[in-house]
């Protein structure tokens, strides 16, 4: 891949040269949110060889119950086996290519392929293949296998031949902050798919600052502090930085003596299996990122007693960013289509026993997201419909609220660059 | 193909063969009977010993040409040499499954079997006499009858007659002479409708009639009488018994497993479990109603009978068959395809499936 028939505007662009010249802290050229070739790029790359997040535990509860999901051309399917393992297969049968399962979501005894009954177990051994002939050798033809990881309850998969080994040490960090939780003892109370109609990369950027916040998410903004994302200081800043610093530091020092990890990890653009976390406080009851703040399900999770927890954030990359709180939490997956469309799977979780219409109002519940996500729309669309135009330019990311994106945009160049020569 | 290893006479005898679980059946030896008849032995892959009543039948699950057949086959072997079983088979003009076992059996192939099965047997008439009737390739269950009396020296008096074409059509015809040399109670006699190339023949000719069945043996009105053949040459059996004032009480005949000797083309149609036998299995939706015997399954019942049910594995393992029960019992053995809870929402999969009562199908 020395040099792509990348095109801006009719002239001739070189991937390698792109990634080598692009400038520190602003935003990028545009073919990497426009161009076929930079996006082919990015899933043969990107999400061909980075851990990448695709589901939580409850998806699949039960032996028999799968998932299926598309990474670009190659359809993924997720499914929990008679020993309750949770194993990634390529959703592709061995013998003429169908689909095994179609649908998003079901249960299966063994795994058929439905065009010629080839029928698989859930470990992806060949069990039964008709009209093949005595010298046919089923284990020869077991199902394609894709790395699965199961950190806390949260699912990435690696498409790669050979995983980035640091995910280890992203597991081994992020367990103790998300177990208390105990993901794998709720259920998905509502997903939401929605496609944006922009580049993946932009959904991320929008979503690593939130410069954007005040102007555009009055919902969201009601339980977050104005000061947990950064801002430029200013003398009349100083007073209310100092309030919320030492409300972090006291609320921090409760919640690890609650055996909740609090404390900011930051290796978004400092590992290949980047990632980042931080308990940070909710604003007012200080209970759950809804439009009072208080609790949206009164089964909490685990066995909390407390609800004003806050919300553990976690962010990886490329394509993920969760919210834990007391009562429920709510993941985001990201997953591009193609250059100019992205999808945006949103999922709530509750406790598995609560009850919905007793224990919590799902419009309630999912009120603050719903406005969120949909604003969160409307910015990338426009961003994409604007970097298409020749007069765009790359701009300067805020040095305070944008540090975030510049660490996206830092490893998604680097990682490239580590492919493309 | 290895040679399998010499038992070991010193140990303990081998479990019995189930069907169900030991379902597949290596062919160990085929055998010329006549030009046009072959015997097919079969061991069990696991060392097992076979018990079942002389007379009884197995099913074949054979793919022939992409399509799922099943074919019964009544045992021409006995119960008393346990180790292996046989069928004889008779090639048929346009018989798809004769041809294709004559054709495509070989020692070393598999196939899976269901059974033993069946209600023929002189071994549930304990009688002091028999009469033994058959014709063309019926004459297998009363050679697995005759040859366990022999084994057993059970001391019944047994005529056994027994009609062909031609003397080169007889099948087993120099066993027939062992089994007489070997039990003084047994004795048999051939019809054959014509001499064919034989110039030495010297046998009965023509049909079967009154006054050649009273010739062979006079007493013939003492004897429980088993019959299997043609459908033609039994009804003529059945007519020839009737006008001679037979008490029909005495009488057994097996309809179905055989192929047919009068130059019928078409092979009679497999099992379809006898009126009376087995359980009615109802499909709600299309109306239709099958019996089915034990240890037949649901799906080989309406395979039986013709019906098209969208399946594949019959091993339990695909679950393309799965349908709701909407009552009934079932003993199912499964192999993984289909779910427990599936199970407590009502499914079932009909190809691993043995009625335990009637049962209706959502189908």
């Amino acid at each position: 891949m020395s040099s792509s028939p990348i095109h801006l505007h009719g002239k001739p662009l070189n991937l390698a040269d792109m990634l080598a010249r692009r400038q520190q802290g602003y935003s990028l050229e545009a073919p990497f949110y426009t161009s076929r070739e930079v996006f082919d790029a990015d899933m043969e790359h990107i999400f061909g060889k980075h851990w990448i997040y695709v589901g939580v535990e409850p998806d699949v509860p039960e032996p028999g119950d799968y998932v299926t999901v598309q990474v670009g051309e190659k359809p993924i399917l997720i499914v929990r086996d008679d020993d309750g393992e949770i194993r990634a297969f390529h959703n592709v049968c061995r013998h003429r290519g169908s689909r095994l399962c179609a649908d998003e979501r079901g249960a299966v005894g063994n795994l058929v392929c439905p065009y010629h009954q080839w029928t698989y177990n859930l470990q992806g051994q060949l069990l039964f293949a008709e009209h093949m002939g005595a010298d046919f050798d089923p284990s020869k033809h077991r199902l394609g296998t894709v790395h699965l990881k199961n950190v806390a309850g949260l699912l990435f998969i690696c498409l790669a031949d050979e995983p980035p080994a640091d995910f280890e040490e992203l597991a081994a960090t992020m367990t103790p902050y998300i177990a208390p939780h105990q993901v794998a003892n709720t259920k998905i109370a509502k997903q939401i798919d929605i496609i944006e109609q922009g580049n993946w990369k932009l959904t991320m950027e929008n979503n690593r600052e939130c410069y954007h916040c005040t102007g555009n998410h009055p919902e969201l903004t009601i339980s977050l502090y104005a000061y947990s994302y950064g801002f430029a200081p200013t003398p009349e800043t100083d007073e209310g930085v100092r309030r919320y610093d030492a409300m972090v530091a006291e609320r921090h020092a409760k919640w690890e003596s609650m055996g909740l990890p609090s404390a900011e990890v930051d290796r978004l653009d400092s590992m290949i299996s980047g990632f980042r976390t931080q308990r940070m406080p909710l604003d007012k009851t200080g209970e759950s990122q809804t439009l009072n703040t208080r609790r949206a399900c009164n089964r909490l999770l685990a066995n909390f007693e407390d609800g004003a927890i806050g919300g553990l954030s976690f962010w990886t990359q490329p394509n993920s960013w969760h919210h834990f709180m007391g009562d429920h939490i709510v993941t985001f997956m990201v997953m591009p289509l193609d250059q100019d469309r992205t999808l945006v799977r949103t999922k709530w979780l509750v406790h598995k026993d609560a009850v919905e219409g007793v224990d919590y109002q799902i419009d309630n519940m999912t009120a603050v997201w719903d406005a969120t996500n949909a604003q969160d729309r409307r910015l990338v669309e426009e961003s994409h419909l604007g970097v298409k135009s020749p007069a765009y330019r790359p701009g300067p990311y805020s040095p305070y609220t944008e540090t975030l994106v510049e660490k996206f945009s830092n490893w998604y160049i680097n990682r490239l660059s580590a492919y493309i020569k | 193909m290895a040679a399998a290893p010499l038992p070991d006479f010193n140990m303990a005898e081998p479990a019995l063969w189930q069907p169900g679980t030991d379902d597949t059946l290596e062919c160990v030896l085929v055998r010329d009977e006549t030009h046009d008849v072959k015997t097919f032995v079969f061991r069990s892959q696991q060392p097992r010993r076979f018990r079942y009543l002389p007379g009884q039948f197995i099913t074949l699950e054979l793919e022939i040409n992409g399509a799922a057949i099943n074919r019964c086959y009544t045992l021409s072997s006995t119960p008393t040499r346990p180790d292996t079983v046989s069928i004889t088979v008779k090639r048929v003009p346009n018989g798809p499954v004769s041809n294709w076992l004559h054709d495509h059996m070989q020692v070393g192939q598999t196939v899976k079997v269901l059974g033993p099965s069946g209600e023929f047997s002189c071994f549930l008439h304990d009688r002091p006499k028999y009469l033994f009737l058959s014709a063309g390739s019926g004459i297998t269950p009363l050679m697995s009858m005759s040859r366990a009396l022999t084994d057993l020296v059970l001391d019944r008096d047994v005529v056994f007659v027994h009609s062909a074409r031609s003397p080169a059509d007889v099948i087993f015809a120099r066993e027939q002479q062992a089994l007489a040399r070997n039990n003084p109670s047994f004795r048999h006699a051939v019809i054959c409708e014509r001499a064919g190339a034989d110039r030495d023949y010297a046998g009965y000719q023509g049909f079967l009639s009154l006054a050649t069945l009273s010739n062979i043996a006079p007493d013939f009105r003492e004897r429980e009488v088993f019959t299997c053949g043609p459908a033609p040459y039994m009804a003529a059996v059945r007519k020839i018994l009737e006008a001679a004032g037979f008490n029909m009480q005495q009488y057994h005949e097996e309809s179905f497993a055989f192929e047919t000797l009068m130059g019928g083309a078409e092979e009679a149609q497999p099992p379809a479990a006898a009126a009376g036998e087995g359980y009615t299995i109802r499909f709600a939706k299309s109306g239709d109603e099958v019996r089915c015997a034990p240890p037949q399954t649901i799906l080989a019942a309406a395979k039986a009978t013709g019906m098209r049910l969208a399946s594949s594995c019959t091993q339990g393992l695909c679950g393309t068959c799965k349908t709701k029960m909407l009552s009934g019992q079932v003993d199912m053995k499964h192999a993984g395809g289909i779910r427990q809870r599936e199970i407590d929402q009502g499914f079932i999969l009909p190809c691993c499936s043995v009625p335990l009562s009637d049962v209706v199908l959502d189908r």
